[in-house]
């Protein structure tokens, strides 16, 4: 018997279903991220404006290169439905710390796909998730670093618009 | 046309010649390609069975099914649903494309 459907799709279905998990992820990302823009832009905070701005971008990248993975082996990438997001924030520290929060649930659901993906024996999901899990180390760490310096500068006195000037640090 | 897997109700096979499948859905058999196949059991496996023991949720305790871009309608009850989801996961794990139903649940 020919193996049409593995001629068709070079991947395997629970591995598709994961990746659509990590495409809406992605896309919810980059809605919170536009969130936190927004919210910057409308507290004084310009230049961490600019700084999501730049991450909403690359979340939405993120979304695009799992759809585009999907199409290359055959299978049936999801436009995700986006909702709840959240635009309160009480204060740009929340604002950060609430960014690293969702940075380690998208590394935890790298892993857990990666981990999965090794254990269907599905090695070309598996090699595709490479550059995500070094790409969210970086990420990981530029949230760490910005949370640093929030420590160091202090939110006292002119401390707010000192932070919100050094964020354009990391914006490259 | 080779069988790929029966439930209850309907019936997968594979046509090599034509590089597709066909379901048997009973009324009709439907060809698909591995595209449209991936479709339907992206949309039977979205049907949340317990809404149908939910009056609220489910009132009639149907759904109802478009499949090959709109080219077919089913109207199915709970059993038949619940059949459907069979033979979408074991369907795909015979074709070779998905883990075996012990892996998969793991």
């Amino acid at each position: 018997m020919k193996d049409i459907a593995r001629q068709s799709m070079s991947i395997k279905v629970e591995s598709m279903d994961m990746l659509n998990g990590q495409i809406k992820m992605e896309a919810h990302a980059s809605a919170i991220y536009l969130a936190m823009a927004s919210w910057c832009e409308q507290n004084g905070f310009f230049t961490s404006a600019k700084f999501f701005y730049k991450q909403t971008e690359e979340e939405r990248e993120h979304m695009m290169k799992i759809f585009k993975f999907l199409v290359d082996t055959g299978g049936s990438p999801i436009s995700p439905e986006i909702s709840n997001i959240n635009h309160d924030y009480s204060s740009i520290v929340d604002v950060f710390e609430s960014t690293l929060e969702h940075e380690v649930k998208v590394t935890t659901s790298i892993h857990n796909i990666v981990k999965k993906a090794r254990e269907l024996g599905d090695i070309t999901t598996e090699r595709f998730l490479d550059w995500f899990v070094m790409e969210q180390v970086e990420e990981e760490n530029t949230i760490r670093d910005i949370l640093d310096m929030i420590q160091v500068t202090g939110t006292e006195g002119v401390g707010l618009q000192m932070i919100d000037n050094q964020v354009a640090n990391w914006i490259d | 046309m080779e069988l790929i897997y029966q439930s209850k109700y309907y019936t997968l096979y594979q046509a090599e010649k034509e590089r597709r499948f066909y379901i048997d859905f009973g009324q009709k058999s439907i060809p698909m390609n591995l595209c449209q196949l991936i479709a339907l059991r992206h949309k039977v496996m979205s049907i949340s069975i317990e809404d149908h023991f939910d009056s609220d949720l489910n009132k009639h305790g149907f759904e109802v099914l478009l499949l090959c871009n709109k080219e077919h309608l089913f109207i199915l009850n709970t059993l038949e649903i619940l059949d459907l989801k069979e033979l979408v996961e074991h369907g795909f794990s015979a074709l070779g494309i998905a883990a075996t139903k012990q892996i998969a649940s793991v």
